[in-house]
């Protein structure tokens, strides 16, 4: 065959590659049988995938591999959040497909049960788990029933971060309330009409539901067999028009967080502040790391003075999904993983997670984080702060709600107008509360 | 007239002159500076990408942006330590997706452009029109149902999942038959015919060869549409080994809100990534010729 | 089956089956990866899904009939018509900018007073060697008045310029993604048609004196009208269906909503609130849209464009 000479190199090289790509095995075959549960034998190897996006994973993983040669786990790194999920959904509807772990933010797990994607792990868990972690991030994976959906891995207790330097620098007080906030944030801004004590992100519903968990909102709510949407409640819509009073004022910006602008904020002082969660340092330090030292952490600023309450940000569990067929060696994998003081260590010092386990806690947050050299009673405060977290409830539309969060409150921001921020509120209310009904769901309005 | 398509001649030397060759022939300053603010416009972002990802992290995002800074060789070395050199396996697997997706494609197109072009058939039209109206659909729409039906037959999260979908191209077929009906003559065929050799003969001995230089442009472009492919990986594939770079890299800026997005990575992974197309550009200019309208101009 | 043989077939009776084969692999394939999937997603169109009590645990949720339930809320939905608008003007923005700079580009790089012709060549076509999505983060910092280059100099030089992500202007940032990736391709394909040119069509025109520029118009352009013409349409078609650019810029500004163009809403309907009975719906809406806004075109073009064939 008279071929060009180009095209006959890549036919060489397209039959290696199809070797190859026979050959290479697909994630999730399992190549052995199930270890039968109470049996003397020898256990037969297992094979599991977990699919998850918190680093520091592949250490832990390698650890229990190196320990635990009949349970081996191969860790499939996925896009952080949604982009997993909506993965793993499409693979549970195909039948086939989905990992044996997953790695489901608490915010997720309602939609995920809903979905039947979870398995139910209360048979093979060790009751007195339970105990390890506080009620409110128990009751996240148990959803109230007596089924267990997931091993709590980490939280997300808000605090407020600012810059230490630039403080002192404009003579500037710590808020301990949001009135006092709103003062800082003026003074700041008139000081240098360049920097910012904050910036209202339309991007980040989760930093916003954890701000209205903070004065007391529940999105939603389980009223025997309906479900009932409050997003619009009296606590949500004082958060929503402080917020959009501010950035009216223009003394707080309106634009999202995580960009590369906002980085760069970060880096020259122009954002001078930040309310976010514990796991704030792993983020500071990737995105601004020659300001290490400079900023210091405080509990939120409270609606009223003397308050102790703070809102949760992030956070997820480690689970099993319906599809796997090791449920047992599974659930051994998770528990070790998020309750053992081994795994626990390696995950605050490698992921600079904030561990759900109390117990494990005290030794593995025995530093500060290496972001934080200032602050030796970091995690101290944090361990007191992680303590007022107010309770919460998802729903089964959660993503629908965030996005709704994304556009109505994008526009209010871009707006740059309080009202807004309401009607933004009340858009957000109707959109959930119709997307649960056009699912056939019944809503207690 | 077709002289764009003969196998025999590099196609650049179609004319000898391809402009002027009167008394005006000077050089023209207003055209030269108008395509060349034009390459500027087309590089800026290349050069941009260049020159950050000289950057370290923390220079990225404090200094002005065209300052270059020395940190290339470091960025590159921190990218391929990620995870165990999961970057180059990530570059590995484009090619492989990208090569033999797009050779398969050729195949396929070739002999149905071919068919196409050459006879006359029942149906011929209707299955014409039905594989353009292929161009129609997007692959966000394709995605979902794809991955289902492929989940059925268990072959999601498999290097076949993502190459079986990329081989057909309407596109591809499209310009398989314009090359087909502008280089193969009809009497060679018969010539051949009549001399009693077979279809499978006549095809890969006799118009094969005459289709190359078409034929290697549709490989192009296919090989270039896989690499850049996106959406169709993301969907089917959720063991992280198996990426090609485009979602590799999306992996990195997604980290989800507790974790920085890794810019620096991304953009020293997406300028490597850019290194094989560019070379590939340049050393096969005399292939990327696209003549959507072959034979419509006569002589 | 049957095939009758016309008076002046070119295929001898014992090949009559010989194209069939020839399409076989290519019709195979369609089927399985673009017509079963379609079909698959027309199905699904009508479909919905229903929970029953709270909708956790096993078999609170069946797939059910739903008619054309789907259609009706996504031609209603204001969101989607808002998109449809957008999109309709973001092409119209866009089409005949990147087509126009293509053919001129094209007309430049054909005429031989042009100096740097290869030089400037590639770099035009270089950035359809870079993906959507690197190109979209790449122009994203371009954007960015913080760590944009470009208001870094406006700065300096005491202009206040408009943010060019605000929702004033945010569609002409999306268009100039578009119009940098594609308009390289699109000069790539007119300068081809235009190397096809022979020389003997211009021969005259110029012994009788005619300016290059006359030249261009009068003989030129009319030409590789036809070239125009389907980059004209598949131009077309991929506007409609802007996706990645978007979607890449969403998360750096508040302008770009999720359903700001109708592929976005296909993606969040199916992605974020996991209903793909609706995004069927609509992605079988936008398809019936653009098959009929091209079937015009393609019955005008597929004369002009095959008349190499006899067919």
């Amino acid at each position: 065959m008279r071929l060009h000479p180009g095209i006959r190199v890549a036919a060489v090289v397209a039959a290696t590659a199809l070797l190859a790509a026979g050959c290479s095995s697909s994630g999730d075959d399992d190549t052995s049988s199930t270890p039968s549960a109470g049996s003397t034998e020898k256990a037969e190897k297992v094979d599991l995938t977990f699919w998850t996006w918190a680093p520091g994973m592949d250490e832990v993983v390698a650890a229990w591999n190196a320990a635990n040669p009949d349970i081996q786990v191969t860790v499939n790194k996925q896009d952080g959040g949604d982009p997993a999920v909506t993965k793993l959904l499409t693979a549970i509807k195909a039948g086939s497909g989905a990992p044996d772990l997953m790695q489901t933010e608490y915010q997720k797990i309602p939609t995920l049960v809903a979905a039947d994607a979870l398995a139910d792990i209360s048979g093979s868990v060790d009751p007195s788990i339970a105990g390890h972690f506080a009620d409110g991030t128990w009751q996240s994976v148990t959803l109230g029933s007596d089924a267990v959906y997931g091993i709590p891995q980490d939280s997300g207790p808000m605090e407020f971060y600012y810059r230490e330097d630039i403080f002192k620098k404009y003579d500037l007080q710590v808020p301990t309330t949001w009135a006092e906030y709103a003062d800082v944030a003026t003074k700041l801004h008139e000081a240098d009409p360049k920097a910012y004590l904050g910036t209202f992100s339309a991007t980040d519903a989760g930093w916003f539901t954890g701000l209205t968990q903070q004065a007391g909102a529940s999105w939603w709510g389980i009223n025997g067999d309906a479900w009932s949407v409050d997003i619009d409640s009296a606590a949500s819509q004082k958060v929503a028009s402080y917020w959009g009073d501010l950035v009216e004022k223009g003394v707080i910006d309106n634009k999202p967080m995580y960009t590369p602008e906002w980085n760069a904020a970060l880096n020259d002082g122009t954002q001078a502040g930040w309310v976010s969660a514990i796991w704030a340092p792993g983020v500071l330090q990737g995105n601004a790391a020659d300001t290490q030292g400079k900023w210091r952490m405080a509990p939120m600023p409270q609606w009223n003075a003397g308050d102790n309450a703070t809102g949760n940000w992030g956070g997820s569990a480690t689970s099993v999904t319906s599809q796997s067929t090791h449920v047992e060696a599974a659930t051994k994998f998770a528990t070790w993983m998020n309750t053992s003081q081994e795994a626990v260590n390696i995950l605050v010092a490698k992921g600079g997670l904030y561990p759900a386990d109390l117990p494990a806690q005290a030794e593995a947050l025995s530093a500060p984080p290496a972001f934080f050299p200032n602050q030796p009673d970091f995690y101290t405060t944090a361990t007191d702060i992680a303590k007022s977290v107010q309770p919460f409830t998802y729903g089964p539309n959660v993503n629908v709600a965030f996005s709704a969060y994304n556009d109505e409150f994008g526009k209010a921001a871009e707006s740059k107008k309080a009202s807004a921020f309401l009607t933004a509120l009340t858009a957000m209310q109707t959109a959930t509360v119709d997307d649960l009904k056009n699912s056939g769901f019944t809503v207690d309005e | 007239m077709t002289a764009t398509l003969a196998p025999t001649q590099p196609p650049v030397v179609v004319r000898a002159t391809t402009g002027a060759t009167g008394p005006t022939n000077k050089r023209s300053t207003l055209s030269t500076v108008v395509l060349l603010v034009g390459a500027a416009y087309c590089l800026l972002p290349v050069a941009w990408v260049l020159v950050a990802s000289t950057k370290s992290a923390s220079e990225l995002f404090s200094t002005f942006t065209f300052t270059p800074s020395t940190h290339l060789w470091e960025n590159i070395q921190d990218l391929s330590a990620y995870r165990g050199g999961l970057f180059w396996r990530w570059m590995a697997n484009t090619a492989l997706y990208a090569g033999v997706g797009a050779l398969l494609s050729v195949i396929v197109s070739a002999m149905a452009g071919f068919g196409l072009a050459k006879f006359t058939f029942a149906g011929k039209k209707a299955i014409f029109n039905l594989i353009l109206a292929g161009v129609l659909v997007p692959g966000v729409v394709l995605a979902i149902p794809q991955y289902l039906l492929l989940a059925q037959v268990g072959l999601t999260n498999t290097y076949w999942s993502v190459l079986l979908p990329s081989i057909i191209s309407p596109y591809g077929i499209y310009l398989a038959r314009i090359y087909s009906a502008a280089s193969v003559p009809d009497d060679v065929l018969e010539a051949a015919r009549t001399d009693g050799a077979g279809e499978a003969r006549i095809f890969t001995r006799i118009a094969v060869p005459m289709m190359v230089p078409g034929l290697v442009t549709v490989f192009l472009f296919q090989f270039v549409a896989i690499w850049n492919n996106f959406m169709l990986p993301y969907i089917m594939l959720g063991n992280d080994r198996l990426f090609p770079i485009t979602v590799g890299l999306s992996g990195l800026l997604n980290q989800g809100a507790s974790q920085p997005a890794m810019y620096t990575a991304v953009i020293t992974g997406a300028l490597l990534s850019i290194i094989p197309l560019v070379a590939l550009f340049l050393l096969l200019q005399r292939y990327w010729q696209v003549d959507l309208a072959a034979g419509a101009v006569k002589a | 089956m049957t095939v009758q043989t016309p008076p002046r077939a070119r295929v001898r009776r014992r090949g009559r089956f010989a194209p069939y084969v020839y399409l076989a692999p290519a019709m195979t394939l369609f089927t399985l990866f673009l017509a079963l999937p379609i079909g698959y997603a027309i199905y699904l169109s009508f479909r919905t899904v229903k929970v029953s009590g709270l909708g956790l645990g096993k078999g609170a949720r069946t797939e059910v009939w739903a008619g054309f339930d789907n259609y009706v809320r996504s031609l209603t939905d204001p969101d989607f018509i808002a998109s449809v608008v957008r999109v309709g003007f973001y092409g119209l923005v866009l089409v005949p900018t990147m087509l126009g700079l293509a053919l001129l580009f094209a007309l430049l790089l054909d005429s031989r007073r042009t100096r740097a012709r290869g030089f400037s060549r590639v770099s035009i076509f270089l950035p359809y060697a870079v993906p959507a999505v690197i190109a979209s983060l790449l122009w994203g910092f371009l954007y960015l008045p913080r760590v944009s280059p470009f208001y870094y100099v406006f700065d300096k030089i005491g202009w206040d310029a408009p943010d060019i992500l605000s929702s004033q202007w945010v569609l002409f940032a999306i268009a100039n993604i578009g119009l940098w990736g594609g308009v390289g391709f699109n000069m790539i394909v007119i300068y081809t048609a235009l190397k096809a040119i022979p020389t003997e069509l211009y021969e005259a025109a110029r012994l009788d004196g005619a300016s290059e520029v006359a030249i261009a118009l009068r003989i030129k352009i009319p030409v590789v009208t036809p070239s125009l013409i389907l980059t004209f349409l598949f131009s077309m078609i991929a506007t409609l269906q802007v996706f990645a650019e978007p979607m890449t810029l969403k998360p750096l500004t508040n302008t770009i909503s999720s359903t700001w163009s109708p592929l976005m809403k296909v993606y969040r309907d199916a992605f974020t609130r996991d209903d793909i009975y609706s995004a069927a719906a609509t992605s079988v809406i936008i398809a019936v849209a653009t098959f009929a806004l091209s079937f015009g075109f393609l019955r005008l073009v597929q004369r002009r464009a095959f008349s190499q064939e006899n067919s």
